[in-house]
């Protein structure tokens, strides 16, 4: 696996967190898997399916709630909303980003943008 | 996956079958993880079929976009093991823990049983039945699960106080 690869795999809880904050709406797994695509120009693309273990872990963790919209027999689709406790991780991971981004760039003597 | 099909449906029921064959959850858990994943497969082919993909190639992509069936069966697997075992633990040892509760509140310390009136005039018995109602509710997924732990609960109240003989 690349660095590349690892760093995608690693950012995946926050940058799902990111765009359920940003939406301030419900929204369902393959939604989800559109938006990051869409918003990341095609950088976030990975296997689909694998969305749904994160979705389920994290809404185990408290940090997303689901809601299937739909009645038996027609077509169902389950929603994720951030909670209360999503959006207090999301703060922490972004702090904690925002640590590592800065002490790597100066490790590896990459300027940032201020 | 047949050739010249016409329908998606048994090219999806195929996909959720391999990604079903590795999970081991309480049945209603796994029917609500198929059903999110057979969404989001026939939306995939749908995307696939408007954009003018036959019926069969646009399954493949969607499979091909979707993963490795087993590997994401296995990580859900994964993703929701554990939390079972501590359900069980929790649905079990409640209502053991409510009925020594109940037991010493159903019982003067003398050994005569209280009264319906007595017993529910007491803010400890409602504490405890709140408790019975509210730490399931919260803890389980299935609010059905909370809901068989009251009525048991409400079970072990009836036979307390309507048969004080009863001891245990």
């Amino acid at each position: 696996m690349t660095i590349q690869e690892q760093m995608r795999k690693g950012t995946t809880t926050v940058i799902i967190l990111n765009l359920l904050a940003d939406a301030e709406r419900p929204m369902y797994g393959y939604e989800i898997i559109q938006d990051l695509e869409s918003q990341s120009q095609g950088y976030f693309r990975f296997k689909e399916g694998l969305i749904y273990p994160r979705l389920h872990g994290m809404e185990r963790k408290g940090f997303l709630r689901s809601e299937w919209h739909g009645e038996n027999g027609t077509r169902r689709r389950k929603f994720y909303a951030i909670t209360d406790a999503g959006r207090r991780r999301l703060g922490e991971e972004l702090e904690g980003w925002r640590m590592l981004s800065q002490h790597v760039n100066q490790l590896l003597g990459v300027e940032t943008v201020p | 996956m047949t050739a010249g099909m016409s329908s998606p449906e048994p090219g999806i029921n195929h996909l959720l079958a391999r990604v079903q064959a590795q999970m081991d959850l309480d049945s209603e858990m796994e029917q609500d993880v198929l059903a999110e994943i057979r969404d989001h497969l026939e939306e995939a082919v749908a995307e696939a079929r408007a954009e003018g993909l036959g019926v069969e190639e646009a399954l493949a992509r969607a499979a091909a976009r979707f993963g490795v069936e087993e590997e994401i069966g296995q990580e859900l697997q994964i993703a929701h093991a554990g939390w079972g075992t501590a359900d069980a633990i929790i649905a079990a040892g409640l209502p053991v823990v409510c009925a020594l509760v109940l037991r010493w509140l159903a019982f003067a310390p003398d050994g005569t049983v209280l009264g319906w009136p007595q017993l529910l005039s007491r803010p400890a018995f409602w504490i405890v039945a709140l408790a019975a109602l509210l730490i399931p509710l919260l803890k389980f997924e299935r609010w059905r699960y909370a809901m068989v732990t009251w009525v048991i609960f409400w079970g072990l109240t009836v036979v307390f106080v309507t048969l004080p003989a009863l001891r245990w």
